[in-house]
């Protein structure tokens, strides 16, 4: 039923091709990157693999904020911990791959607990060394952090910048928390200096290139999951309960439900960018937590457009990829520029690129209907209501621009 | 011997009442030069009374110097020095004095012997020496370390001290040496059991752990007084613990009210998420620091002023920076707060990095005035002077904000533009201007509370950062729309953090704090004082 | 009184908001399949009374019963609305992202829970009732228009619509007339007496003349309370209601 709905409709003709460029990106990127020699025009070089490959975590990582802030109005400041914890899963697998290549040579404990003095494992490290178990924990751990707080936090109506609030408080506590020592997570440094990745070498350039890969598959086949929700009647009720959540109340549905839902759906998202981050970049540590990693996430949805999937893979991809350039011309300047994207994006921007393109499509649409819907006014006589025997009212001011997804009108209370 | 040193103390009493006991130094190096010659401990023993009958407080430099063998004379000229040894080397001080001498390579001196009959001794003599001390500073302080380390010798010196002593708080203290002294003396039971009961009724620490060595090693009658005793002091020291503790609370809740206040003008009263409210801090303490450096290098003299030059100044820097920010960006997103959140993070960015170009990254340093450092003792109360300003001052922009709001035309437009814009803007008052001056205000607040800062936490572009959260989470708390709310809620947040500290680490008391937080806007989720009514649901 | 054969039954509610007492020791019980219309000033309390009828206020005192058993002050709005009470808001209120024809589909009747939603597919049965209330609320030509795009009388349109695809036992329309113009007030009061045959309602409404129309038992409430009950003729000679209401 979902794969029909997706090839229904012309706005969805969007997400099919960027998740068929996704595709081909990655086939052609790692084949382009093994196959040619270095001196090729086209090789695309190891360092280039493993950017691009970041970047499409990070995609991934403002899709699934699009999920909840775009379609279901939830402006979640904390979707930074799920990526953290679907890569802390990831991280603790791949230090268990090391087995007794680390520096203290211990085949049970990682290097940090060797230092640490500790004995034995702890109960939570079990597990790990199988990749199943992994790759359950990365769905695990974001899904239910995300199904509880949600469910606290919405049951009990707390919205808008009380929930941004909240959700920021969220991941500042676990930055907290994995900074300590204690917690068993490695501490302020994290983990890292990993080997094998299901029995690859995590350096190795087809490892690398199987990462990217995995990356641009698992944004790709998210693109269509997402597009698939959004479309179903289930995705109407996130819109409907983002521009009035308490009207939905009174038909019948449970806000607190759908938005639980759709937070959890995020998260894990968010968690499996994590985990496809972590191998890439080889490192994991509390800093990933920090509070202005998540509010980055916002920025970079905000600029491709929120409520348009393929927005924020956009500007994900451009923010970053402005990022790298700029960090590598002017890396003093990079925080102005920064501050002045999220200035210049609420102010000027705020439907983002997808989300402008959209309306002034729209518009000019409108226009041209407009001045055909006139010429044929001109030749026929008005409409007459056949019951009352009045001419029928003729919307005569413009029609607004189509709002679309991106810039609903504001949400009201229902009185 | 006993009846040597009494009349020791009689002497030394006497000499202090004759205000000037000051033998001259002459006299007492021709004593310490003695030592060279000394044959055996009999003779030094000799000395050191002879040094001691001199009844100058100052012979005690020597004295300890040579019952911790660090007292040595030179070989080649017999000249005495203390002089510890580091290596091969020893360096070189003045035995009367303390003046450095240099250094001298070891193998030129000579110790003086001591043996433990003759520290104690010196240890006897000293102690007799301060009691005896015309100064009541170096009275209370030996009073002190006989009370802590007590030594049944000390009796009768003690006796005699308390029975000359004029000034009541060196007399409690001697007293209560007095009692511990008894503890461990051979006196009969019925002088230990008032001693106990004496030292019950003093509640620090000290005595709490005089008392459990004592009935570690006593039985009977006298066990269970001081078991009574312990117990006494057991539970005032826990009253003064919780005290101590509310102290705290206290002390990180005005810090909290200082840090939230403004931001509860900006969210509660304009409904408006200012990110950058912590970069207005930092404004606040950035400037502190530019205040102080021109004071520095231009005016010294006037460095005990420098907060109260900084404050206005904090106040109209951050102020202007908030008026910029609010017809800059603000005014555009009235009604959009989830933007107005992101487009003011921004914000803080930009003011951030700039802070970081023109100051650098590091910590500034900004100094204390002398008003505001150190601290005293109350009971076992310890407060420090530059938390308690802060506490007062935290206070009284409090009362001041609350001035503002409820007595000012000003804050009568500002009420009346919250409660209803359009209403407010038909009657005449000029939204715009109210909005503009409202969110300057509560920046300059913010500049305020970054003067305070600066006095206890790191200068640094990082400042605001590490309060935002603290401050939304008080705000929240404590209730939108409500400088009550605020208040309550930060001092509330403050204690709980720092009750919950002990038990749970700092860290984790944080944690737990914001969990908690969590859970109470479950229940209400308006936070503690909310404004009801139907404008608020939506 | 006795709450069998009774859709709606209050004895004695009240609610005050800080002090202010909104509703004050409120008795009105409605009778399975009867139409209700409730008059009075502004301020008197209806609204808030629909309010407590579906869960979005609690009443500080006083009994509410739905269908006779049902103790609404215990449910909260979707069970109240799961239940079979439905509400036009004063404000219409619609979907406004959504097009005319989702907001229907929204509020058809049906399970209400996250999976069926994700699987959902419309079936010819509800394409019909769809194309149904759409000729009936007569936005047939609008169906696949943005709500946020309507004129405020085809909101509220919209809104009796989406009440007809919930198929209520019991309809709360607050002020249905409320800027309609005369032949859009006289059609609203016929669709209203359409639903009434089969549905039991409850009208509130300032517009006399629709009132009127409606021809059904009328409730004047003030302050809080029933000031006076009965046929409109019966009501509007009261001595207190010309007074506080309609005026000499
Ligand atoms: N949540 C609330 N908080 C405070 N006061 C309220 C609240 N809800 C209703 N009121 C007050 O209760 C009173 C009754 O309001 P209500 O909306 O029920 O009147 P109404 O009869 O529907 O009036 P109208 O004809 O103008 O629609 C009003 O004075 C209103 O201000
Ligand atoms: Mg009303």
């Amino acid at each position: 039923m979902i794969t029909q709905r997706l090839f229904t409709g012309g706005s969805n003709r969007r997400v099919l091709v960027t998740a068929l460029v996704l595709a081909a990106v990655a086939v052609l990127v790692p084949v382009l990157h093994l196959a040619l020699p270095p001196s090729s025009p086209f090789h695309v070089p190891a360092y280039m693999v493993a950017l691009v490959g970041k970047y499409l975590t990070y995609a991934l990582l403002a899709l699934a904020l699009d999920l909840v802030w775009g379609y279901c109005g939830i402006l979640s400041l904390g979707h930074g911990a799920f990526f953290a914890l679907g890569g802390y899963a990831m991280g603790m697998y791949l230090m268990r791959q090391i087995g007794d290549r680390g520096v203290y040579g211990n085949p049970i404990l990682p290097d940090f607990m060797v230092f640490l003095n500790w004995k034995e494992l702890p109960w939570f490290w079990y597990g790990f060394d199988q990749f199943w178990f992994a790759a359950i924990m990365i769905v695990l751990a974001p899904g239910a952090l995300a199904f509880v707080f949600g469910w606290f936090a919405f049951r009990s109506r707390v919205t808008g910048v009380y929930l941004s609030i909240i959700t920021q408080a969220l991941t500042y506590a676990l930055l907290l928390a994995f900074f300590r020592n204690d917690m068993g997570f490695g501490g302020n440094n994290g983990l890292t200096d990993f080997k094998d990745i299901l029995g690859f070498n995590v350096q190795a350039p087809e490892t690398r290139a199987g990462l990217f890969a995995a990356s641009a598959l698992a944004l790709a086949l998210a693109l269509l999951i997402t597009s698939a929700i959004t479309r179903s009647k289930y995705g109407m009720l996130m819109v409907a309960v983002r521009d009035a959540e308490s009207r939905t109340r009174f038909i019948g549905w449970r806000p607190e439900n759908i938005k639980v839902f759709a937070f959890t759906i995020s998260a894990v998202m968010a968690g499996i960018a994590g985990a496809l981050y972590v191998p890439q970049v080889g490192i994991i540590n509390p800093g990933e937590f920090a509070p202005a990693n998540s509010i980055e996430v916002v920025v970079w949805t905000a600029v491709g457009g929120r409520g348009t999937l393929v927005g924020p893979i956009i500007g994900a991809l451009l923010v970053n990829g402005g990022k790298s350039w700029f960090t590598g011309i002017l890396p003093e300047y990079w925080l102005f520029a920064l501050g002045g994207l999220f200035i210049a994006v609420t102010l000027f921007l705020p439907k983002g690129i997808i989300g402008t393109w959209d309306s002034w499509r729209a518009s000019r649409r409108d226009a041209a209907e407009r001045a055909r819907t006139k010429a044929e006014e001109d030749a026929a006589p008005p409409p007459v209501d056949p019951a009352t025997g009045r001419p029928v009212r003729v919307e005569e001011t413009p029609r607004a621009p189509s709002p679309g997804l991106s810039g609903g009108p504001a949400p009201q209370p229902a009185e | 011997m006993t009846v040597l040193r009494v009349l020791f103390v009689l002497v030394g009493l006497a000499l202090s009442g004759a205000a000037s006991a000051q033998v001259d130094d002459e006299a007492i190096r021709a004593t310490i030069a003695r030592f060279a010659d000394s044959k055996n401990f009999r003779e030094t023993e000799e000395i050191v009374r002879d040094l001691a009958a001199t009844g100058d407080v100052r012979v005690e430099r020597p004295l300890s110097a040579l019952s911790d063998g660090n007292l040595s004379f030179r070989k080649s000229d017999r000249q005495v020095f203390i002089a510890p040894e580091r290596g091969q080397t020893a360096t070189l001080f003045d035995p009367l004095t303390g003046e450095a001498a240099g250094e001298a390579p070891k193998g030129d001196f000579t110790k003086v012997k001591v043996n433990n009959s003759l520290r104690r001794t010196i240890r006897d003599v000293i102690s007799g020496l301060t009691l005896a001390s015309p100064d009541p500073v170096v009275r209370l302080a030996a009073a002190r370390t006989m009370f802590i380390a007590p030594d049944a010798a000390n009796l009768e010196a003690l006796d005699a001290a308390i029975a000359a002593e004029t000034v009541t708080s060196v007399k409690i203290s001697l007293e209560a040496a007095r009692a511990s002294t008894i503890l461990v003396s051979d006196a009969p039971d019925a002088a230990k059991f008032d001693a106990i009961a004496l030292l019950g009724q003093r509640g620090d620490r000290e005595t709490l752990s005089l008392l459990t060595g004592f009935a570690a090693r006593s039985q009977g009658d006298l066990q269970a007084a001081a078991q009574r005793a312990i117990d006494t002091i057991g539970k005032s020291l826990a009253l003064w613990d919780i005290g101590q503790n509310i102290w705290y609370g206290i002390s990180l809740g005005s810090v909290l009210l200082l840090a939230a206040i403004g931001l509860a003008i900006t969210f509660g009263v304009m409904g408006v998420i200012n990110m950058a409210h912590g970069e207005m801090v930092m404004i606040g303490a950035y400037t502190t620091f530019v205040v102080q450096s021109v004071i520095r290098s231009s005016f010294p003299g006037l460095f005990d002023w420098s907060l109260t030059i900084a404050l206005p100044l904090a106040f109209l820097v951050a102020g202007a920076v908030g008026l910029a920010l609010e017809r800059g960006v603000i005014r555009f997103l009235y009604g959009r707060p989830l933007e107005t959140l992101l487009a003011t993070w921004g914000v803080s960015l930009i003011l951030q990095q700039a802070v970081r170009t023109i100051f650098g990254p590091t910590n500034q340093e900004v100094g204390n005035p002398s008003w505001m450092s150190g601290g005293f003792q109350i009971g076992q109360l310890a407060l420090t002077w530059n938390r308690l300003w802060i506490v007062v001052f935290a206070l009284a922009v409090f009362g001041l904000l609350l001035y503002i709001f409820k007595r000012t035309a000003w804050g009568l437009q500002m009420r009346a533009v919250t409660a209803n814009r359009r209403m407010a803007s038909s009657m005449g008052i000029r939204t715009p201007w109210v909005d503009a001056f409202t969110f300057a205000l509560g920046s300059g607040i913010a500049g305020i509370a970054g003067v305070a800062l600066s006095q206890i936490d790191n200068v640094s572009p990082n400042l605001g950062q590490g309060y935002i959260i603290d401050s939304f989470m008080v705000v929240v708390f404590g209730g939108v729309g409500n400088l009550w709310g605020t208040l309550v809620g930060a001092f509330s947040l403050g204690i709980v953090n720092k009750f919950l500290e002990p038990y749970a680490g700092a860290v984790l008391g944080k944690i737990l704090v914001l969990v908690l937080i969590i859970l109470f806007i479950q229940k209400r989720p308006r936070g503690l004082f909310a404004l009801k009514g139907r404008s608020v649901e939506a | 009184m006795s709450k069998s054969g009774t859709i709606l039954y209050l004895d004695g509610v009240s609610v005050s908001f800080d002090g202010f007492r909104a509703i004050n020791n409120l008795s009105l019980v409605l009778d399975r399949g009867e139409m209700r219309a409730i008059i009075g000033p502004n301020g008197a309390g209806k609204t808030t009374m629909m309010d407590i009828i579906t869960g979005k206020t609690r009443p500080d005192a006083g009994e509410v019963y739905f269908d006779g058993t049902i103790d609404l002050t215990k449910h909260d709005e979707a069970d109240i609305a799961m239940m079979g009470i439905g509400r036009k808001f004063q404000k219409p209120t619609v979907f406004e992202s959504h097009t005319v024809e989702d907001n229907l589909v929204l509020a058809l009747a049906g399970p209400r829970s996250i999976f069926p939603a994700l699987f959902h597919r419309r079936s010819k049965a509800e394409s019909e009732h769809i194309d149904e209330i759409l000729a009936t609320i007569r936005l047939e030509a609008r169906r696949n228009d943005l709500a946020a795009n309507l004129s405020h009388g085809q909101k509220q349109w919209l809104e009796i619509g989406m009440l007809l695809a919930q198929d209520p036992k019991l309809l709360l329309v607050d002020e249905p007339v409320a800027g309609m113009t005369d032949a859009e007030t006289e059609e609203t009061a016929r669709l209203l007496k359409d639903i009434a045959k089969t549905h039991s309602v409850v009208v509130v409404e300032h517009d006399m003349h629709f009132v009127r129309e409606l021809g059904v038992k009328v409730t004047c409430l003030h302050e809080g309370a029933v000031l006076s009950e009965g046929t409109l003729d019966h009501v509007s000679a009261d001595d207190r209601v010309i007074e506080v209401y309609l005026g000499r």
